[in-house]
């Protein structure tokens, strides 16, 4: 019954990714600028005719509906075009820019959880207290921080001042570094290269924290405040009664009801993580795919965008289907449903 | 199924406890094990790494339009010629070059030089070269296309080969800029490219440059390459010629200023490009620090739309001109690193008319000027107004120049107008100024060749659909007079004649104003104290060659 469920919740997804295609395709052509007159930039001169050439090659001189028809018969066939400035199949562009990213989300969702989880449950058990109200505090302001002006101080502290970790990129040069599937930690494991792992291990930690501060921020208020409700619920009064440990009370059964709001916050958040870091990849020059969609929406890369675009939405709807199965083993009464 | 409930909540807590156990010492654990990784590999065997504002688009020379891609391209390919720091061209693959009519030049090849895998360089490769750039759909990958750069060379129409080491170009007509523009070209090699694709060839690039590809990380954003041990010594004519003196060279892609700044501070890079204004005094103070400037090639200025009032009226749009104390922008906003545009061409250009200055700072030839066409302050609101209007104004630009339009706004509400200042991305506002939409634009435009061709035509030429004639023409300016001079000097071969032709053409624009020319700021780098041999080039170009560390 459950994977029928899911494989409907599945199949859904291809209206949404169609709508998501649709929407994207209309948007980014009523888009002022002409891709074609900001490839070829100011310097030097233009013969007569060149830019025509190119409009027909993009065919960006046939009319809206006949380029859609283009592009869904492409896509359909698993072709999300090439790249007018990058002169590369817009798949193989996604998938060397993805790794990076997925990484680094990764890096920034252990970090958060990591900082979250015993920061939400210790101001939920220890509420009011000094350490309550710090750990709120340093949440709100890790809300509020733009990551841009976190990731600049990070670096002015950690890697100019005291030199303790790198600037920005992945990897130092001379580690011998083999790349196999474009996640640099998992390469360097499979490899077997140490100094490979810790470089770039070294590299992730800026990065990650600056790109999960406010999702740890996010995670920890919402961890508390379901604690706080479910400490407060009748079946915990009652285990309390029977003399049940406090730990075994916090952790049996308080944090593991309020973990079903958390995991939905964490789910948004993992979308978040891999479609908003465009900012966090800018300061840190992480080569991944936020980057290369800003500078494809400057250039009206009309494909790059589609195909980047419609790889985001891709992620937020598995993160969310990710999310209701995972309900369902948390919570038996949604299961029941 | 209840018991693997548990099982996650188990993981995820032991997970918790043993990062949060962790948690305390995780600033510190990586700290003495950074010091021994990050900086100090980079800096083991003579490489250098230079970090780049944006990534390269590709490295094939003929398929690109990006000086970034030149930048990385011309340190592994060579051309008939290049270019030194400033704007003076020399041979380089060309042993001799010598125009048989004003549109036949024959080059004669340099010999014995090496391409990267080992095969020499012949005549054929150079005219497959230019077969491959001017002939359309040469590229095949991914889809079959003509190369991007045909525009840079379009009056060549063939290329033939006269021996093993000569080749012919022949000109649709007499083209002055051939030797600036030449530059921008690089040689490829033939037998290489139809053996492996394009595809290949971009995998795993091959030139005649100094140094050889070693590899790219996915869209380039780090490029590293090694000395090339057979390369034949560069152009004779710039010194020191041989192999280069870095083992290794890398590019790498650090889009954000302070993170740039940040790096070479930190040891990571060696030099940096784009150094924006306000971070130049804190290297400088730096004693690990160079800072660099070269001659700008981007010139500023304020197109005034010459038919919209009130800059329909010559006398406003000179007053305005009269209004800018650019000295003081020069020292404020630029640390006195740019100079006043003596006119529509950058002093740098080499055809720039000598006998022009800049408009001098002088308000009460403004207000003067502005009084003639009618402006004056009758209500007393400190207002200039005119018919019951007051004078005012709106200065569109890009973010990027924010603090100088906003100095100029400034200096205009000191003498009385009204002006404001509004931001735009290029895209979007580019179809708006070529329609005329728009009262006053602040932006540039590329000069990087020198020569007025590419530039001077494009800003002032009146606009013609489909033509290089007027692609920038943002002030909507069309002078019969200037539009005949502009395609006289365009293929006008004598040097002298054609000076007379962009002077004349010059000192019309300049008495015309339909521009307030502002000025063009340096090109600002800069490097760790231990590179030795550096000069950051005009053209943006970070040429390695002669380049060296010291340890």
């Amino acid at each position: 019954m459950r994977s029928i469920k899911i494989l409907e919740r599945v199949l859904a997804t291809i209206p949404i990714m169609f709508g998501v295609a649709i929407i994207v395709f209309f948007f980014i052509r009523l888009t002022p600028g002409d891709p074609v007159d900001i490839m070829m930039g100011q310097g030097g001169a233009i013969s007569a005719g060149e830019l025509d050439r190119l409009r027909e090659e993009f065919h960006l001189n046939e009319p809206l509906h006949i380029q859609l028809w283009y592009f869904l018969r492409d896509a359909a066939r698993g072709d999300l075009g090439y790249s007018y400035v990058l002169k590369q199949p817009v798949t193989s562009l996604i998938a060397e820019r993805l790794p990076a990213t997925i990484e680094l989300a990764v890096g920034a969702l252990l970090f958060s959880l990591v900082i979250a989880l015993p920061i939400g449950v210790i101001s939920a058990v220890r509420q009011n207290s000094w350490l309550d109200r710090l750990s709120m505090s340093t949440a709100f302001l890790g809300i509020s921080m733009p990551g841009f002006w976190l990731g600049i101080i990070l670096i002015l502290l950690f890697s100019v001042q005291l030199r303790w970790l790198p600037v920005q990129g992945r990897i130092s040069l001379g580690t011998g570094f083999q790349e196999r599937t474009g996640y640099f930690v998992l390469d360097s494991l499979l490899t077997g290269n140490f100094a490979a792992l810790k470089s770039s291990l070294l590299h992730l930690v800026l990065p990650s924290i600056t790109l999960g501060a406010p999702v740890a921020a996010v995670i920890a208020r919402v961890l508390r405040s379901s604690m706080l409700e479910t400490l407060r619920s009748d079946y915990v009064t009652l285990a309390r009664s029977k003399g049940v440990a406090e730990s075994w009370v916090v952790i049996k059964h308080a944090l593991r009801n309020a973990m079903i709001p958390t995991i939905t916050v964490v789910g948004l958040q993992v979308g978040i993580l891999l479609g908003g870091n465009m900012v966090i990849e800018t300061v840190f020059g992480w080569p991944g795919l936020g980057r290369m969609v800003v500078k494809a929406i400057f250039d009206r890369d009309f494909p790059l965008i589609q195909g980047t675009v419609m790889i985001y939405a891709f992620t937020f709807v598995m993160a969310n289907l990710i999310v209701d199965v995972l309900y369902t083993y948390l919570n038996p009464r949604i299961r029941m449903q | 199924m209840a018991r693997f409930n548990y099982r996650i909540i188990t993981v995820l807590l032991l997970i918790t406890f043993v990062f949060s156990a962790c948690a305390p010492s995780t600033p510190s654990t990586p700290v003495v094990s950074a010091t021994s990784v990050a900086p100090t590999a980079e800096q083991a065997s003579g490489t250098i790494v230079i970090a780049l504002a944006a990534a390269p688009v590709s490295l094939d020379p003929a398929d690109h339009r990006s000086r970034e891609s030149e930048t990385v391209i011309r340190n592994m390919f060579d051309g008939l010629v290049t270019r030194d720091a400033t704007n003076g061209v020399h041979l380089e693959l060309a042993e001799s070059m010598d125009w048989a009519d004003e549109q036949t030049l024959n080059i004669e090849l340099r010999e014995g030089v090496k391409f990267h895998d080992g095969t020499e360089m012949t005549a054929d490769d150079v005219v497959f070269t230019f077969e491959r750039i001017i002939n359309e759909n040469q590229i095949e990958y991914p889809e079959a296309h003509t190369s991007p750069r045909k525009g840079l060379i379009a009056p060549l129409e063939s290329i033939e080969k006269t021996g093993d080491y000569s080749v012919t170009m022949h000109f649709s007509g007499p083209w002055p800029p051939a030797m600036q523009l030449l530059v921008h070209q690089q040689i490829v090699p033939k037998a290489y490219i139809e053996e492996v694709g394009t595809e290949g060839f971009i995998a795993k690039p091959i030139g005649t440059g100094p140094f050889r590809f070693v590899s790219a990380q996915p869209g380039f954003e780090e490029v590293v390459l090694e000395r090339f041990e057979d390369y034949y010594g560069g152009s004779p004519e710039l010194t020191p010629v041989g192999k280069a003196c870095a083992g290794q060279v890398v590019f790498r892609v650090i889009p954000e200023a302070s993170t740039r700044v940040s790096a070479l501070l930190a040891g990571e890079v060696d030099i940096i490009t784009n150094v924006p204004q306000d971070l130049i005094e804190t290297l400088s103070a730096n004693e690990n620090v160079q800072v660099k400037t070269a001659a700008g090639t981007q010139p500023k200025w304020i197109e005034l739309n010459v038919n919209m009032a009130p800059f329909d009226d010559v006398n406003v749009r000179k007053a305005l001109n009269y209004a800018v104390d650019k000295d003081l922008i020069i020292e404020q906003i630029y640390g006195g690193r740019a100079v006043a545009l003596p006119g529509p061409l950058s002093p740098y250009n080499s055809f720039v008319n000598k006998s022009l200055s800049p408009y001098p700072y002088d308000t009460d030839m403004a207000l003067d000027l502005l009084s003639q066409a009618g402006w004056a302050d009758t209500d007393g609101d400190s207002i200039l107004d005119k018919d019951g209007q007051p004078f005012a104004m709106t200065i569109d630009t890009l973010e990027e120049w924010r603090s100088l339009a906003e100095a100029v706004a400034d200096m205009y509400r000191a003498i009385g107008i009204d002006a404001n200042v509004r931001f735009w991305e290029y895209s979007v506002v580019r179809d708006q100024l070529l329609a005329g939409e728009r009262q006053a634009y602040l932006d540039d435009w590329g000069d990087s060749a020198f020569d007025p061709v590419g530039h001077f035509e494009a800003k002032w030429h009146g606009f013609v659909a489909d033509t290089p004639f007027g692609r920038g023409n943002f002030s909507t300016y069309n002078n019969e007079r200037v539009n005949e001079l502009i395609e006289q000097g365009e293929t006008t071969g004598d040097t002298a004649a054609r000076q007379a032709i962009y002077d004349e053409a010059q000192q019309i624009v300049y008495d015309e104003a339909p521009a307030v020319f502002l000025i063009l700021p340096e090109e600002v780098e800069a490097a760790s104290a231990s590179i030795t041999n550096w000069t950051p080039a005009s053209d943006s170009r970070e040429n390695m060659h002669d380049v060296c560390k010291t340890e």
